[in-house]
């Protein structure tokens, strides 16, 4: 029937579609838009420094990478509260085995190494301990903080690299000027996106490959939207579940890393604080549905920049002093995820309407024709 | 007098007639039988007297007052309890907190009035011969407990009227005596019971008078003294069908599946073989153990005793092994245990065959796209494109693709659990002839059925379960429905109203 009204509505259609599917895409642009009519407002132009300052920002590159594996996690329908307090402890351990070996890969496994065990206590606890997630990883976000609270003070000054509150990459190690200088916060020439930018791209390819060609990826969906029917369909749930949070364990510990080269340091009474709220953030401006089974993982990479954004347009209104910035960072948060929830309710309601109207119709017009 | 009559009773859901123009009346002071096989339309007739669904047309009186539009809080009040299969007491609670539910008594300072509530209870339980203390927690009661605690609430908020689905699926033999004696006592008091039960020994002990429906509609009605098991149970399965058209004899092999002495959740002490290629029917009623045997043979629930051997391999351990060992199980209860909501049609196809190959981790999209055309147009899948949601698909199509998800795996042994349940009468005819056809291809089915006639039509044996055993082995020849029914029923072992060999 649509065909029938020819070319206009075959785009409205296709737009429809392509709404629904990218919808993230859209949020972005709008966003984005947004965010350049308040530089302009500010009485500046918007220049490509501004989006690149969006793609080498900390909320994009570490959260973004963490929130693609709090992706996989809520897709399994479970949560993980932990990640933040994981970065703080996957930095403090990799700036360790940075000041003792001087070594760039024995930086990079330890960081990785100490996220893959932070999500493997997760992932038993919640996945074969079957005790909530929310729970475990509540409690091991105080676990991983606390513990690096307590090493900071009590390990030599030497292999921490500071006198007392800080983890720091000792600047005499000869690899400290290609691991922070170059890499940590270095771009590539030409367009100057970051060096760091382009690790978080490729873990979203990675993980994006992961979860839409492999047959892992597919039981990840299985299980978040019917655990039961992927269980008799042979899927080994229980791995499924573990397997989330040790995915999100390596990726946190990658994203601790990059947080060593682009800082430097780590202080673990504040580094990561609501990080994981972030990453939650960004999974679900993203697109990725609370309750499991749904989203898609190129959302949540959009989602990260949706963020960022959101939060550089929030830095940008004068008016707003740093007090009441997380007021609206959570107002612009609720009204996207209201959207998102609300949304096709009112589209379910508006289509049940117009089926109840045409069996009524349909009713009468039986009625019509028996009598007569 | 008749406290309740329901005259002309018709509904339909969408296309599908549950009821039509039924009636069923039940007088004051009686327990009456309701009587029916699976989607005879008992439970559609006990919404709509609840108040849970509205009826299309007929009318309702009960206790002299018409009913035109009755809802669940007017039936209530009205004095209609329903005291549903699966016990709806609120485990957290105490036991006088559940008889108040609601309908608390409060102190003058509007606090709740804990001793006044546990002195009722237990004048109530006096009353009606229970034992249970009010103090209790419900989650420490046992189901026979629970079970009374919910009649007795619902004749503290004095219901006239109880209707008791399947009061006894899970008591042993002296709580149902113990139950009967207490209906029998409230029976005396003026109370009238709507008593469904599948067991036919059951029926002949407690009940007056019956009624029995088919298909949704009413066939037969009377006084239980006047009947016998046998009449009743040929008023439920019907006269008519078992067309021979699909079965043929065919060549079987040999022993492919064998179960020998297998205890396990809800049977014990099982021991069956089957052969390849061969079909056999399970059947059994709700509680009878054939389920959750068939479960057992496809590692979803564990075993205690006894051996399961697979082409001479004896099997143990979860899912995952007995698909290795290529069995494949179609679950009951489709969009539960089988659907995928948020995958599309393709990845639901596959997800069996995933687990089978995790060695190869990477998808070829274009050869699951072939693999399911394939098997699309054997199973004759009505879908448009393999990437649509599972949901657009009806319930006969949704089922055909859970069955190609397992005959995707290249499995040797179907188990099918219910497999017709909530598909259309055209989807079900094409599960049929398609059992038929990987019989022949060498497949072993093995189909747990309640659809007696269906057994007929495609099995080479059938066995009946009861109570967690075995009651019978038919041979094709010899499959009825009628002695199907009276196995099941176990109407065989205590009325004896029967010799019907062959």
């Amino acid at each position: 029937m649509r065909a029938n009204k020819g070319g206009f509505a075959g785009i409205g259609s296709f737009l429809a579609k392509a709404w629904k599917r990218y919808s993230f895409i859209f949020v972005f642009a709008i966003i984005l838009l947004v965010y350049s009519f308040t530089i302009e407002a500010n009485g500046n132009t918007f220049k490509w420094g501004h989006i690149t300052a969006i793609l080498a920002s900390q909320n994009t590159v570490i959260v973004g990478t963490m929130a693609l594996g709090m992706a996989l996690i809520i897709i399994t329908g479970q949560i993980d509260l932990s990640v933040g307090s994981a970065l703080v402890l996957c930095s403090g351990v990799s700036i360790m085995a940075f000041n003792m070996t001087n070594s760039v890969i024995i930086t990079l496994l330890a960081a990785v190494a100490a996220g893959a065990l932070c999500g493997l206590i997760n992932g038993v606890l919640a996945g074969y301990a079957k005790m909530p997630p929310f729970i475990v990883t509540l409690g091991t976000m105080l676990i991983y903080r606390s513990m690096m609270l307590s090493l900071v003070r009590s390990i030599d000054p030497v292999i921490t690299g500071s006198s007392s509150s800080q983890f720091a990459m000792l600047s005499e190690n000869s690899a400290y000027d290609a691991l922070r200088m170059k890499f940590g916060t270095g771009s590539l020439p030409g367009v100057s996106i970051p060096y760091i930018t382009f690790v978080f791209v490729a873990m979203m390819l990675i993980v994006l490959l992961i979860s839409r060609r492999t047959k892992y990826g597919k039981s990840v969906y299985a299980v978040g939207s019917n655990e039961k029917a992927a269980f008799l369909a042979g899927v080994n749930v229980q791995g499924v579940k573990v397997s989330v949070f040790v995915i999100t364990g390596v990726l946190v510990g990658i994203a601790a890393f990059v947080q060593a080269c682009k800082i430097g340091n780590v202080t673990p009474a504040s580094s990561g604080k609501s990080y994981e709220m972030y990453a939650i953030a960004a999974v679900v401006l993203g697109g990725v549905s609370m309750s499991g089974g749904k989203g898609n993982l190129l959302g949540v990479f959009f989602g990260a920049l949706s963020y960022t954004t959101i939060n550089f347009i929030i830095v940008s209104i004068p008016q707003l002093t740093t007090d009441i910035q997380d007021t609206f960072q959570g107002l612009v948060l609720i009204a996207v995820i209201l959207i998102q929830t609300v949304g096709p309710f009112i589209k379910d309601r508006f289509i049940e309407a117009r089926k109840r109207r045409a069996s009524r119709k349909q009713a009468r017009l039986d009625r019509a024709e028996s009598k007569g | 007098m008749a406290i309740l009559e329901m005259q002309h009773i018709s509904k339909a859901f969408g296309g599908v007639i549950a009821l039509s123009d039924v009636h069923l009346t039940v007088e004051a002071g009686e327990i009456h039988a309701l009587l029916g096989e699976n989607g005879a339309g008992k439970s559609t007739l006990m919404n709509i007297l609840t108040g849970v669904i509205n009826t299309d047309s007929g009318e309702i009186l009960f206790d002299g007052k018409r009913y035109p539009n009755p809802t669940i809080a007017t039936m209530e009040r009205a004095g209609i309890a329903f005291v549903h299969q699966e016990v709806n007491v609120v485990n957290d609670l105490s036991v006088f907190e559940n008889i108040f539910l609601n309908r608390e008594l409060k102190t003058k300072m509007g606090l709740l009035n804990r001793k006044r509530m546990i002195e009722e209870a237990s004048e109530l339980f006096t009353r009606l011969g229970v034992d249970i203390d009010p103090c209790a927690m419900v989650s420490e009661l046992k189901t026979s407990q629970k079970q009374l605690l919910e009649i007795s609430r619902a004749l503290h908020a004095s219901a006239k009227l109880l209707i008791l689905d399947e009061p006894t699926t899970a008591l042993s033999t002296q709580e149902v005596e113990h139950l009967f004696g207490i209906l029998r006592k409230l029976k005396a008091q003026g109370h009238s019971f709507i008593f469904i039960s599948h067991k036919m020994p059951e029926i002949f002990e407690i009940a007056d008078r019956y009624t029995v429906f088919r298909n949704g509609t009413f066939i037969s009605s009377g006084f239980i003294k006047d009947t016998t098991p046998h009449k009743i149970a040929s008023d439920m399965v019907g006269e008519q069908y078992l067309d021979k058209d699909y079965y043929e004899p065919r060549p079987l092999g040999e022993t492919i599946v064998e179960l020998k002495n297998v205890t396990g959740h809800g049977f014990a002490d099982v021991s069956l073989e089957v052969k390849k290629g061969e079909i056999v029917a399970f059947t059994g009623l709700a509680g009878s153990g054939a389920s959750e045997v068939m479960q057992t043979m496809f590692g979803v629930l564990p075993f205690e005793g006894g051996v399961i051997r697979v082409e001479g391999k004896s099997l143990r351990g979860g899912i995952a092994h007995f698909m290795e060992s290529k069995l494949a199980m179609l679950p009951s209860n489709r969009k539960e245990n089988s659907v995928v909501p948020d995958m599309d049609i393709l990845d639901n196809t596959c997800i069996a065959e995933h687990c089978l190959s995790k060695n190869r981790q990477m998808i070829s999209a274009r050869a699951e796209i072939s693999r399911y055309d394939e098997l699309r147009k054997l199973l004759w899948i009505k879908s448009e494109s393999p990437k649509d949601s599972i949901l657009s698909l009806s319930g006969g199509n949704q089922q055909k693709v859970f069955l190609a998800r397992w005959l995707n795996t290249k499995a040797d042994v179907l188990l099918l659990d219910n497999p017709t349940q909530g598909v259309d009468v055209g989807a079900k005819a094409e599960i049929y002839r398609l059992i038929l056809e990987c019989a022949g291809r060498g497949m072993t089915v093995i189909i747990n059925t309640l659809e007696i006639p269906e057994i007929k039509k495609v099995s080479d044996r059938c066995v009946v379960f009861s109570e967690g055993h075995v009651a019978k082995i038919f041979q094709h020849d010899e499959i009825n429905e009628h002695d199907v029914m009276l196995y099941s029923t176990n109407a065989i072992n205590t009325r004896g109203g029967a010799n019907h060999a062959g």
